[in-house]
């Protein structure tokens, strides 16, 4: 036997047909979201264009399901009348790229800070935990109006817009820095769950140095909290997106936005769904795949669990 | 090595003290961070720069930061006269007195917090039986119809968002079906069927969303201790397999299920903002958010300091809970 | 494949949205009457005895409910100042004046507490009498006297019961600084300088400069009576002492306020109010659309409810589409109007403001709002409720504006222009649509988004480093008095910067005018206000008009003799009734 662990993996993840499927849409949806603007041009309509004939006096598209039709697949969003396939494709790649971000950063930040406090012990250990509590008993909200707006008043002139990619990415960092506590639980748990196990004692007794332990007895076994972690964190950040953007402080218009246009179609559950149905569904598809997908993947990396 | 729970809890209980201070002070510092000025909001309409600084001098916002700091603190510690505009005495624990409100902070967050756990526990109790009743019938039949179905349930769970479902369980079963209430809150001590009619709504809703977390870790911890070499042992021993499962597979998944769950419900109770917004409860998530949309600070304090409270008591809570499981975590 | 459930509940949602089909039709929504209101202030004091004219078909007894989404937190008569503040108070709150609504238009001025709207004793509008009404009684029982109107006036100097309005407060003080001239916590048995009661009967003020406006402010609840012995400074917020049919018997903060029948209120004293439900509840919490949704389903309160702050716009074409709504709903302007406001010390440019005025697209943002429920076009400074209100057009362009025209008065020009708005989400919509619309007529619009909570504070900055930015003004009686100078007189600018308009426009040609139409009677100002708001726009368009609100509520199948009054366009308590 002379493949591979990473080979290995493939190969396992090539036999699990969901997770194989669930891949290929997640990728495609990346793919639609990154190639947006060059979706957009191809269709032919703008994010920002505006289709205010196309409504009755009360705001509400004409024709069937909120406007759908050869022009418009999604059909046209009540009030401002943009197109609502173009609106969320941009804004699944807002929604994406702040989530995904996030995500990543309080993945890493968690799987080191939760891995470095769980093997370490003792006063390293009591310094994070004090840390971590302090940052779990403060509020988002709070500490995203005092990060958010000071840091716009400092960067930009009076005058100056705020470009939607700055709001975006103040977002992303604010997620992963408050974010990342749950994660480093879950591993530091772990860890001290692994450090005291046979093999590593045993390992240990055998005169093995921290960097093989680390390496070679620990972190293989946390692949499974950290992903599970991950396909946690990707769609709180999706709908904590969409909380800040209600509340004024997440991505504003024009910038478009997954969470924020949900948000505001709820209203129209009875009025036009269609305008719910395509971001919600579009969301759903997004996270679904994703966690179908990770599943697959941590069980194609964890292969105990399949003996 | 002090092992005794005594020693434990009180070592706890300072960190938690330690940690109150920590927020306290980040908070003031945060909203003083931010451009804004209180004074202004109270400025009746023709209001001007005299005007402004009678208004801050009376509300002693006029005083430097660290100085506004400490007589907060005093107030906490040993009440504190606020002056004739702000209702006079306060005794201690004084939170102070609302700009907005016009009522002393304590007594709208008395009003609040129960709604809020009026909410959160019961979900709470629902979400974790959910998700551990279902990530152990997955486990248990791994690879079966049953475990995929389960497996469905979550992944969907997860995908939702909350303020979609819960909006669809208000238009489905309030407006269009009626057989439930619009959701509200009456006291547990008035009349518990209002108490629980009025919150089931989002108790359910909670509880379907919440518990797809608790169930794909229920599953992977405990698919994983059943590959353990002692509960292989057990097993091959022909130990009978549901016992197997109790005693030995769900333990070791018990110390994340914990933690996860510690976290979650102390979270929560810090504010369930968008299910309170959702469901039109007022609790503390809506205190708070009111209390940052109209810069009232004395409120915003007030939020913050209880719900850090909560969080840090959960923590509490939860390193007790790992002593209980894990001896190991105690003698450390 | 492997998990069904999930896909089952998308399909179903899809064809829920299959399932709609919208034709492009014809309808027209009609918009409750546009008219300026007319009758204004009575000559006959016969029309300000009580008791009120029944109203057809009304029933003692029920509960009638108000559902708004924020919590009414003011009660103190002194301090109110809210819609729903200024018409909840009509039940326990009387004033010396108050409006008499037909609720379709017309309006007159009566007095409430005094026997007529006020006498100006001297015809220079300086010296006011009040005679009290007999057989006027608190809640206590107690008489009301005119001492109890002065205290209550007096107490409105001190700074520590702030948030009402401040016109009989400056009026008297003569200025702006009303505390320094008199300071109410020194002594609480004084009263301000220029007012008296020469007698339990009667109330005098004395003004420095003539104001001719003094009984349509004396309309405001700052003028309801307090007795002294009962007044808790801060804490009366909670508890006011009534004057009207109904007093106030529960407060939960957050979730509800509870008003009562009161026994001693008089119906032969009162010329506006009844006393038909046992007790209204003002209950918070619900947003616009869980209130509609409510309301539409009607379970058991809700029946007799109404909800205060609108039908939601998403569900508007739910609401009007659905006949058996049809009579339950309450559709009228109200007077708040909105403008794009142009910063004139920034854009000196007339043509600019000009072109902008041809450039802007009222119907696309008007649907981008809601639609014809929720606002109407404007093309004037004064809203179409203001009484002597004409219409006309400076700018002719159509309803979705005239990009080419714009282009032609540019002149070839591409102006850079900075648009400041509100970061809420009404906010950013306005701030979306303008932009598209103007930037098609060759316009460089730059977005700048400002916290919502700091808005108004910055654009009444007069540096305000903004060029344009969206402006709103509800005026507190329906005459050009109290809109066109509190926003265009340059000499109300301060240093530090505005108090009301935005616009900042300074322009000495109007001065003359605004002295002139100020010391006229009150009777004969409207048409000339009329004149005045087509010249400045003409001259000067210091902002480009947009829309006025409309109110759209709808109230429960049980709940009779609500209207939308003509003042504040905002629902009115004072002939409700729950049907049997």
């Amino acid at each position: 036997m002379l493949r591979s662990p990473g080979l290995l993996t493939l190969a396992r993840l090539r036999r699990d047909r969901p997770a194989m499927v669930s891949g290929v849409a997640a990728l495609l949806l990346v793919g639609l979201a990154v190639a947006a603007p060059a979706v957009g041009a191809v269709y032919g309509v703008g994010p920002e264009e505006t289709f205010a004939g196309d409504l009755d006096p009360y705001g509400m598209p004409y024709g069937v399901s909120g406007g759908v039709s050869a022009s418009h697949w999604f059909g046209l969003e009540p009030g401002l009348g943009r197109d609502i396939f173009v609106q969320v494709i941009f804004g699944m790649r807002t929604s994406l790229a702040i989530a995904g971000t996030a995500a990543l950063v309080a993945t890493a930040v968690g799987a080191v800070v939760g891995g470095v406090a769980g093997y370490l012990g003792g006063w390293a250990d009591a310094a994070i935990g004090w840390l971590t509590d302090v940052l779990l008993a403060l509020p988002l909200l709070i500490c995203a109006i005092a990060l958010i707006r000071p840091l716009e008043l400092h960067l930009y002139g009076p005058r100056d817009p705020v470009p939607g990619w700055f709001r975006a990415v103040t977002v992303a960092g604010l997620f992963g820095g408050l974010g990342w506590m749950p994660i480093a639980r879950l591993v530091r748990g772990q860890v001290i769950a692994l450090r005291e196990q046979e093999f590593v004692t045993a390992a240990r007794a055998s005169g093995a140095g921290a960097r093989w332990i680390v390496s070679r007895e620990l972190l293989p076994h946390l692949g499974a909290p950290v992903l599970t972690g991950l396909s946690l964190l990707l769609p709180a950040f999706v709908a904590g997106g969409a909380a800040l953007s209600f509340l004024g402080l997440g991505v504003l218009e024009p910038t478009a936005d997954l969470g924020r246009m949900i948000y505001r179609s709820l209203g129209y559950l009875q009025t036009d769904p269609a305008y719910v149905v395509f971001p919600s569904a579009a969301l759903f598809l997004l996270v679904f795949a994703f966690s179908t997908f990770n599943e697959g993947l941590r069980d194609a990396l964890d292969p105990r669990a399949l003996r | 090595m002090s092992g005794s729970p005594a020693a434990f809890v009180l070592r706890r209980t300072g960190r938690g003290l330690l940690t109150l201070a920590a927020v306290s002070v980040v908070t003031f510092l945060m909203f003083f961070a931010v451009p804004r000025d209180p004074a202004a909001a109270m400025c009746p309409k023709n209001c001007d720069a005299a005007r402004l600084e009678q208004i801050r001098a009376q509300w002693g916002l006029s005083d430097p930061v660290a100085v506004q700091y400490a007589h907060y603190v005093r107030g906490v510690v040993a009440g504190r006269d606020l002056g004739r505009a702000q209702g006079g005495y306060c005794p201690a624990p004084c939170l102070g007195y609302s700009y907005v409100n016009g009522e002393p902070v304590i007594d709208a967050l008395a009003r609040a917090l129960p709604v809020t756990m009026s909410i959160v526990l019961p979900a709470a109790v629902l979400w974790l039986a959910l998700g551990i009743g279902l990530g152990v019938a997955a486990a248990a039949r791994h690879g079966s119809p049953v475990d995929r179905m389960i497996g469905g349930f979550s992944l969907a769970g997860l995908a939702l968002p909350l303020y979609l479902l819960g909006s669809m369980f208000l238009l489905l079963f309030v407006y269009q079906l009626g057989v439930l209430p619009y959701p509200h809150y009456t006291a547990l001590t008035e009349s518990p069927l209002a108490w629980a009619s009025g919150l089931v709504l989002p108790w359910c809703t909670l509880a379907l969303l919440f518990s797809a977390g608790y169930i794909r870790l229920t599953r992977a911890q405990v698919r994983e201790a059943m590959s353990a070499d002692f509960v292989r042992t057990a097993l091959a021993k022909g130990l009978a397999h549901r016992r197997v499962v109790r005693r030995h597979a769900l333990r070791p998944a018990l110390v994340p299920l914990v933690t996860a769950a510690g976290l979650d419900v102390g979270a929560a109770l810090g504010g369930t903002v968008i299910t309170e917004v959702t469901f039109g409860l007022y609790g503390l998530g809506q205190v708070t958010l009111d209390a940052v949309r109209e810069d009232d600070l004395p409120m915003l304090m007030g939020a913050v300091l209880v719900a850090a409270l909560v969080v840090v008591a959960a923590n509490i809570v939860v390193d007790g809970l790992y002593a209980r499981i894990d001896p190991r975590v105690r003698a450390r | 494949m492997r998990h069904r459930s999930p896909l089952a509940l998308l399909l179903i949602l899809a064809c829920l949205g299959a399932c709609t089909s919208h034709e492009r039709g014809t309808e027209l929504p009609s918009g409750g009457p546009q008219a300026p209101v007319t009758g204004l202030i009575s000559t006959d004091p016969a029309e300000s005895r009580g008791p009120a004219v029944p109203v057809p078909g009304a029933t003692p007894g029920g509960t009638v409910t108000v559902i708004r989404q924020t919590e009414l937190t003011r009660l103190d008569p002194q301090r109110i100042y809210s819609f729903l503040g200024l018409n909840a108070s009509q039940l326990y709150a009387r004033r010396l004046t108050t409006f008499a609504d037909s609720g379709a238009g017309r309006v007159t001025l009566v007095g409430d507490l005094a026997e007529t709207p006020g006498t100006d004793l001297d015809g220079d509008c300086r010296h006011w009498e009040f005679r009290i009404k007999e057989h006027l009684r608190f809640e206590t029982g107690a008489p009301i006297t005119a001492a109890d109107i002065a205290y209550g006036i007096a107490r409105s100097f001190d700074l520590s019961l702030t948030g009402g309005p401040t016109y009989l407060q400056e009026w008297l003080a003569g200025t702006p600084h009303y505390e320094s001239v008199f300071d109410f916590a020194a002594d609480r048995s004084a009263l301000p300088p220029g007012l008296t009661v020469p007698d339990p009967r009667t109330l005098r003020l004395r003004f420095a400069r003539p104001h001719c406006d003094l009984p349509f402010a004396a309309a405001l609840p700052f003028t309801a009576p307090v007795p002294a012995a009962l007044d808790t400074g801060l804490d009366y917020n909670r508890r006011p002492v009534s004057s009207g049919p109904y007093k106030i018997t529960k407060v939960v903060a957050d979730k509800e306020i509870r008003l009562e029948r009161n026994p001693y209120w008089e119906p032969a004293t009162d010329a506006v109010r009844h006393q038909y439900p046992d007790a209204f509840v003002l209950a918070f919490g619900p947003d616009p659309a869980t209130q509609t949704n409510r309301i539409i389903a009607g379970h058991g309160a809700d029946a007799t409810a109404v909800s205060w702050d609108g039908v939601d716009p998403s569900l508007i074409a739910r609401v009007v589409n659905d006949p058996a709504l049809t009579d339950r709903l309450l559709r009228a302007p109200t007077p708040s109007h909105n403008t794009l406001t142009i910063n004139t010390r920034r854009v000196t440019d007339l043509a600019v403001r000009r072109a902008l005025n041809y450039a802007v697209d009222r119907d696309g943002l008007v649907k981008a709002l809601g639609g014809a429920t929720v606002a109407r076009p404007v093309t004037t400074l004064m809203p179409p409720t203001t009484s002597g209100w004409r219409d006309y057009d400076a700018y002719p362009a159509g309803p979705t504006g005239d990009p080419a025209a714009a282009r032609r008065v540019l002149g070839g020009a591409t102006p850079e222009l900075v648009l400041a708005y509100p970061d809420d989400a009404e906010g950013q919509i306005v701030a979306t649509y303008l932009r598209g619309s103007l930037e098609r007529a060759g316009f460089r619009i730059r977005p700048k988004a400002v916290p919502a909570t700091t808005f108004l504070g910055a654009t009444k900055e007069a540096d305000n480093p903004w060029d344009l930015y969206p402006g709103t003004w509800a005026a507190d009686w329906p005459s050009g008095a109290a809109i066109l100078p509190a926003l265009y007189d340059g000499r109300g600018i301060k240093p530090e910067g505005s108090n009301n308009g935005t616009s900042y426009l300074d322009a000495r040609p109007l001065d003359a005018e605004f002295d002139r139409i100020m010391t006229m009677r009150p009777e004969r100002q409207p048409p000339e206000w009329a004149r005045l708001d087509e010249r400045i726009m003409r001259d000067y368009a210091p902002v480009v008009p947009l829309f006025v609100e409309m109110e759209c509520t709808l109230h429960g199948s049980r709940v009779g003799g609500l209207f939308v009054d003509s003042i504040f366009g905002s629902p009115a308590f004072v002939n409700a009734y729950v049907r049997k």
